[in-house]
């Protein structure tokens, strides 16, 4: 008998009798909460920043003035690209090819939509379609991530039905799913989700340590810094300039 | 213990409280994570429900392993994951050491499994010429210092910061002297990238598994599991049998409970669900049983098998603040190890059900309610039956037996004692005596209680 079947029937001969699975738990939230300010504290407490904006114009304003040094700016927003390529040295991006993760390790600042984000721990939901590169989240040195200020879901509860109908959508209309083949121009959007995953990933925060005497570090592997946009277009923007 | 050659936990404990103000340290900064942990679970409402409801959801999965394993089997060949199974630690050791010689590749890195730590596949692999780097922060410190982390969830947690810098002066040449995690943490990480960039096999633990799906989440807050998968041509995922639950809306439950109860973190930064290689990548799981399914037959002790690590039991643990991981000479310490190493070797881990005061904190806080004190104290029943106690206790355990079953030695041996204590103390305050060591005796009465009943029943 190989492992494989050894070990199935030694599982079958020494599991108890059948336990039923306990009824679904979703929560106890209040539905009609406004979760922006729940998202926003969460999030800065975990060492993140957010935005509320009102579209992608004040998304480049605000990121011209936070990453005044970036020379490699890449994005899957092609609301965004031109700002991207206009702040990079045009060598530096060329040499950055989709298929390739290793070229990534020089990017500076990555601006990635996300499904959507979650009230009760800052994260927010990204599937592969929207990364450009499996890597490039970890690997940038800074990360943006957008999603519509009303995606925001009050608990991981809610965060896994929402993925299960991101699913149904995507698998409504399969033409969303290729691969994303160059930099610019593909048509991810916060408003066109793409939810079948060969890989996703909820992120919460800059990438962090606390190892060395449990001093919190932001920075180990990953991104030294999050920011995550809240992308209200109903939003006015006076005030802001 | 007695039957093997190797140093006991308390023997070990011991070493580790020469050093006071250390011990001292290290039980305030287990006791600061523990009561962070205190604080974000109090600010979920349905907590409880949580608890119970993944204590249940574990139940299920237990009762039907065999199944849920086929099915994760199904599913994730499907995705085009490649599925192993071990039987043992060798076997899951062979496996990955033959999927690296395939690739005809001598360097790895690792991000965080506590499994390949259960497996020596380090040892294993350094003994066939291949160079693993683990890349989890502080499972690096520990293995530049050629030790095993201390901590599930905290690998250095025993070490200051100060020796850091130390160790990392002499092996990533950061500035002599310079003890700032900042500083130290930046070193690592540009010595580790070097590490991801040119490596092209990486290997990484398993949170959970879900068998609806076929596919696996890892959660780290560094990020280096992901740098690790995502730039390798080959990613292998080791995982105990255990790690599956049904569904993948139960992430849900699991997710919320994990790094509330670890570190008090809300969630941890990543928690990344693989389901697919991706285009010419190859993936690999790796089940691995070593041990696990006969545990689950022991009715008393298979509760421990809903175990998912977090480690919150270890935290609260008024044993293991004070006597350090290394203490537990086992992959996993703390409450749960010891719970679950005896099942590996009964002989061998005798001591650690020993290593507890049953106040049951380690239950209260477990986010998958495993009664964990209830099966140290069960434990402790089945080794002394199979006669794996230590023989001082024995022995001891064999004349209150003797004393307690019969009224004449009871009362004389009372009145003895107390006699003894208020006339010649220093026969028993004194070093031969093992309570007496760490303990202030009391003063002892002058007569006993029954010698105060007879005396006072009448009046």
């Amino acid at each position: 008998m190989n492992s494989r079947d050894k070990i199935l029937a030694a599982v079958k001969a020494n599991q108890p009798e059948p336990r039923d699975l306990p009824p679904h738990h979703n929560g106890s939230v209040a539905p009609a909460e406004d979760l922006t300010p729940k998202f926003i504290t969460i999030l800065e407490a975990i060492g993140g920043a957010a935005f509320l904006v009102s579209g992608y114009d004040r998304i480049a304003t605000i990121l011209r003035e936070q990453f005044p040094g970036a020379k490699r700016i890449v994005t899957s927003c092609p609301q965004l690209s031109a700002f991207a390529a206009a702040s990079s040295a045009a060598a530096a991006l060329a040499a950055i090819t989709a298929g390739n993760p290793h070229s990534f390790e020089t990017v500076d600042l990555a601006i990635l939509p996300a499904h959507f984000g979650v009230a009760e721990n800052g994260a927010c939901w990204i599937t592969e379609s929207q990364m450009i590169e499996r890597a490039l989240p970890f690997i940038t040195q800074n990360l943006a991530l957008i999603i519509p200020r009303s995606s925001i879901v009050p608990t991981m509860h809610q965060a896994y039905d929402r993925i299960a109908e991101l699913e149904t959508e995507a698998l409504a209309n399969p033409s969303d799913r290729r691969r994303p083949s160059d930099l610019g121009a593909h048509p991810t959007s916060p408003q066109a989700p793409q939810a079948p995953y060969g890989f996703a990933t909820f992120i919460a925060g800059p990438s962090k340590t606390a190892d060395i005497e449990q001093s919190l570090v932001l920075g180990a592997h990953g991104p030294r810094s999050l920011t995550v946009f809240l992308l209200d277009e109903n939003l006015s923007d006076a005030g802001f300039f | 213990m007695s039957s093997s050659n190797h140093k006991d936990h308390p023997a070990l404990a011991a070493d580790f409280n020469k050093d006071e103000p250390r011990v001292d340290w290290h039980d305030e900064t287990l006791w600061w994570v523990r009561a962070k942990r205190d604080r974000a679970a109090a600010q979920v409402p349905d907590w409880e429900i949580l608890r119970d409801t993944a204590s249940r959801i574990k139940d299920n999965v237990l009762s039907n392993l065999s199944g849920y394993l086929r099915q994760f089997e199904e599913e994730a060949t499907r995705n085009g994951i490649v599925v192993h199974w071990a039987a043992d630690a060798k076997e899951h050791n062979d496996i990955v050491l033959s999927i690296l010689r395939n690739h005809k590749v001598d360097k790895m890195v690792k991000s965080k499994s506590m499994l390949t730590e259960e497996c020596h596949l380090n040892q294993h692999l350094h003994d066939n010429g291949i160079e693993v780097v683990d890349t989890d922060l502080g499972e690096r410190v520990v293995q530049l210092a050629e030790e095993p982390p201390s901590h599930i969830v905290l690998p250095c947690i025993h070490w200051k910061k100060e020796e850091i810098g130390e160790l990392f002066h002499k092996h990533l040449g950061t500035p002599k002297g310079n003890a700032d995690p900042q500083l130290l943490t930046y070193a690592a990480r540009l010595h580790l990238r070097e590490k991801f960039l040119t490596r092209r096999v990486a290997l990484t633990g398993v949170n959970f598994a879900v068998a609806e799906t076929g596919e696996f989440v890892v959660c780290t807050n560094e990020g280096n599991a992901d740098m690790g998968a995502h730039l390798a041509d080959v990613h292998i995922a080791s995982m105990g049998i255990e790690k599956l639950i049904p569904q993948r809306r139960h992430l849900g439950v699991f997710l919320r409970l994990l790094t509330r109860s670890a570190t008090g973190q809300p969630i941890t930064t990543y928690s990344s669900h693989f389901k697919r290689p991706r285009p010419g990548q190859e993936m690999h799981i790796v089940l691995v049983d070593n041990g696990r399914s006969v545990h689950l037959g022991r009715k008393d002790f298979r509760n421990s098998l809903k175990c998912i690590r977090c480690a919150a039991c270890f935290n609260t643990c008024p044993v293991y603040r004070r006597s350090g991981g290394h203490s537990y000479h086992t992959a996993v310490a703390g409450p749960i190890g010891s719970i679950l190493s005896p099942n590996l070797d009964m002989k061998k881990y005798a001591d650690l059900p020993f290593a507890s005061t049953l106040c049951g904190s380690c239950s209260n806080v477990c986010p998958v309610k495993i009664d964990i004190h209830e099966q140290l104290y069960k434990w402790r029943q089945v080794i002394v039956q199979a006669g794996n106690a230590p023989a001082a206790k024995t022995a001891a355990m064999k004349t209150m037996t003797w004393v307690l079953s019969n009224p004449g030695v009871y009362h004389s041996a009372g009145k003895a004692g107390r006699w003894f204590m208020l006339n010649v103390p220093f026969t028993v305050k004194n070093k031969l005596n093992a309570w007496y060591l760490q303990r202030e005796l009391p003063e002892p009465p002058k007569e006993s209680f029954g010698q105060w009943y007879k005396k006072n029943k009448r009046s």
